[in-house]
């Protein structure tokens, strides 16, 4: 099981799919929180290497956890999600990210994330986001 | 047998063996419709989030691994990785839903392999999707 890395705490997770997945964990205020996901044997696929349907969940989670924030937990849902998977992330890595808002506006939420292994990019997503009931 | 099993249509193989496929599946696969490839799951609760739809993160690793199954399959590659995936969230999928998808092969180089996918439970469509995959040698 992992433990949190000096300086993070645990992110709450409510869905059963994260729970299934995780732990993942934060550090920082909103707008600026650095998320970490270490990757487990069971996040790997044959080669050994992270599974590109993990680390999509992984950009799910945190882009969803941030739209969260910006929206004070205003209910959306994801609409597009688009991933470039740069290079291998291997078991034991330490995913990080800090979501960064591209632009909010009444109905949509636009959200993009750099994923990193000791600062290197393993994969980039973007992702829009639409808040319920605003036209 | 898994109690889903059962709902799921007559050829379907269990394709979950290993790693986080296993994890997040069970995943099948379903015979050929031409050149079209299919792949299935039942949506169970580990699947859902906290509103009660199928976890957009499932649908994608889903659709991840059914179009690198067809990857595979269409060019007789050891493996393929993923370059690129583009997924539009167009419907929510519900707990306990037969879900499907048909992967097509767009054009297939030396090197890559494009796909486009479309997922649905019954008549209701859930994500559409097209990505890129590299050929391993």
């Amino acid at each position: 099981m992992t433990t949190a890395p000096e300086g993070f705490t645990e992110v709450r997770l409510v869905d059963p799919f994260e729970l299934h997945v995780g732990p993942a964990f934060s550090q920082g205020e909103t707008g600026t929180k650095r998320y970490a996901f270490q990757v487990q044997a069971h996040h790997c696929n044959l080669r050994g290497v992270m599974h590109g349907g993990m680390l999509m969940t992984l950009a799910d989670l945190t882009l969803g956890q941030a739209v969260w924030d910006v929206t004070d937990r205003a209910h959306s849902v994801t609409l597009n999600m688009q991933h470039q998977f740069i290079k291998a992330a291997n078991e034991g890595d330490w995913i990080e990210v800090v979501p960064e808002l591209t632009r909010r506006t009444r109905a949509f939420v636009f959200m993009r994330g750099d994923f990193t292994v000791n600062g290197e990019i393993v994969m980039t997503t973007s992702s829009v986001w639409k808040l319920l009931g605003q036209d | 047998m898994l109690v889903e099993a059962s709902r799921l249509p007559e050829g379907a193989e269990n394709i979950s063996l290993r790693g986080f496929n296993l994890h997040a599946g069970p995943f099948y696969r379903l015979p050929d419709q031409g050149t079209v490839r299919r792949f299935a799951f039942v949506a169970l609760e580990k699947h859902m989030n906290s509103v009660g739809t199928v976890h957009g993160g499932l649908l994608m690793t889903f659709a991840d691994i059914a179009m690198s199954r067809t990857s595979r399959l269409a060019t007789d590659a050891k493996s393929c990785s993923t370059v690129s995936l583009s997924c539009d969230f167009v419907g929510a999928g519900k707990l306990g839903d037969l879900i499907d998808i048909r992967v097509h092969v767009t054009r297939q180089t030396r090197t890559l392999v494009f796909l486009s996918s479309h997922m649905t439970a019954g008549d209701r469509v859930l994500m559409s999707a097209q990505g890129m995959w590299k050929i391993l040698k």
